[in-house]
């Protein structure tokens, strides 16, 4: 991020920047760069937190009337956590039997979406359209359909949908398929819980859904092939 | 990110051995007019896109060095991110785009007169590039001479 203060302000721009490692902004030197205490995803402090928010930006631009630099402040305000992992939450095997086509006793993931789906509408609709679902182009009410592609593919490491587009691989499709699948879950579960803390809603999502087993299911047929294309992208599937 | 010294062991090797250029000088611009007459535009390496344009790719050796342009009176709803990284808790960012996207929060520093006005456009990078030397050569100068197209005083630079 940090060289970008380089390049634009030897092109004659005024930079300020913000910077989640202070020992990489002691290397890099950006012109104006406020370090802040925050983890990663969380830069600005705290979501729905516009005071917060503020006091840093305010900070950050207070940079601007040193006289020389480079500057590298310290925000002064509580970090919080450091990293925060989803992946540190795994489910366990016994809570969650997957099925396939839904004959089995247990929850099969394409229903458990389809039941999650007036929460996902109600959080969309609660603020003002904003989602991070989209990213593969399938309306989420053909979601069922990214389902069954995530299903065949775990059951025999191949599968493609006519939805992708040519200038995408299939493993950065599935990688599209299952953030916007995420997105739903964790947009849906928001809506139905408004004070849940990160670490609760992936406690929930990688502990209790179905949809996390096919997805861990899916990872797992992609670690299995010889692509490594397919490997590097099944380390990022379920987190 | 808290200091490294307080992080755990793995935490603090996944941060140290992400290559990270070096620089020994540095260029420095001061703002020539009141930060309350200055034109912002907001930079972002949280890998974002409008609705409808392409993605960031994933696999691109060394990082994918292009940028997408978002105008700043985008919709909420219109704005996606294909940052896939996992070094981070995508979560906040769900619940609230401004945690590394300030949209909201620059409008309203308008309205409060403590910046004159925000650019047309703004502009995201993917991040966590391991190797920015096409950012520096290449797309960087590019997003740099549009801002300047633009009359852009101030670039706010803001990762996730």
């Amino acid at each position: 991020m940090s060289v970008l203060g380089h390049v634009f302000e030897g092109a004659g721009i005024s930079t300020v920047s913000v910077a989640l490692v202070r020992e990489h902004a002691e290397k890099v030197k950006p012109p104006r760069s406020l370090f802040v205490p925050f983890p990663y995803g969380h830069t600005l402090g705290k979501p729905n937190d516009a005071e917060l928010q503020h006091s840093v930006i305010a900070a950050a631009l207070d940079l601007l009337s040193r006289p020389s630099g480079p500057v590298l402040a310290d925000f002064d305000g509580e970090g919080g956590p450091g990293l925060i992992q989803a992946s540190a939450v795994q489910p366990s095997a016994a809570s969650i039997q997957r099925t396939g086509n839904g004959t089995g006793n247990g929850t099969n993931p394409a229903d458990e979406l389809t039941s999650m789906r007036e929460l996902y509408e109600r959080w969309v609709a609660d603020h003002d359209g904003r989602t991070m679902v989209g990213l593969s182009g399938i309306p989420q009410r053909r979601f069922r359909g990214t389902v069954r592609f995530l299903e065949e593919f775990a059951e025999n490491g191949g599968a493609d949908m006519k939805e992708r587009p040519e200038d995408v691989s299939v493993p950065q499709y599935l990688r599209y398929c299952v953030d916007d699948i995420k997105a739903f879950y964790y947009e849906a579960r928001m809506a139905q819980r408004s004070k849940a803390t990160e670490e609760e809603i992936h406690t929930w999502f990688w502990g209790e859904t179905a949809m996390a087993k096919l997805i861990l299911d899916v990872a797992k047929r992609m670690n299995e092939t010889d692509d490594s294309e397919l490997k590097s992208f099944a380390y990022g599937l379920a987190r | 990110m808290p200091r490294l010294d307080a992080l755990s062991e793995v935490e603090r090797k996944t941060i140290t051995f992400f290559p990270c250029m070096e620089f020994d000088g540095t260029p420095w611009v001061p703002l020539d007019k009141p930060l309350s007459e200055s034109k912002v535009a907001l930079i972002s390496t949280a890998g974002l896109h409008v609705r409808g344009d392409k993605p960031f790719i994933s696999d691109f050796k060394g990082g994918d060095p292009s940028f997408r342009v978002i105008p700043s009176n985008s919709k909420p709803g219109d704005i996606l991110q294909s940052h896939v990284s996992i070094g981070f808790d995508h979560t906040g960012f769900y619940k609230d785009i401004n945690i590394a996207f300030p949209i909201d929060r620059l409008r309203e520093l308008v309205e409060r007169r403590v910046i004159g006005s925000v650019s047309e456009n703004y502009y995201s990078f993917m991040g966590a590039i391991r190797d920015p030397r096409r950012v520096i050569d290449n797309t960087g100068p590019e997003v740099a001479q549009l801002l300047k197209d633009e009359g852009v005083d101030l670039a706010f630079l803001v990762p996730i």
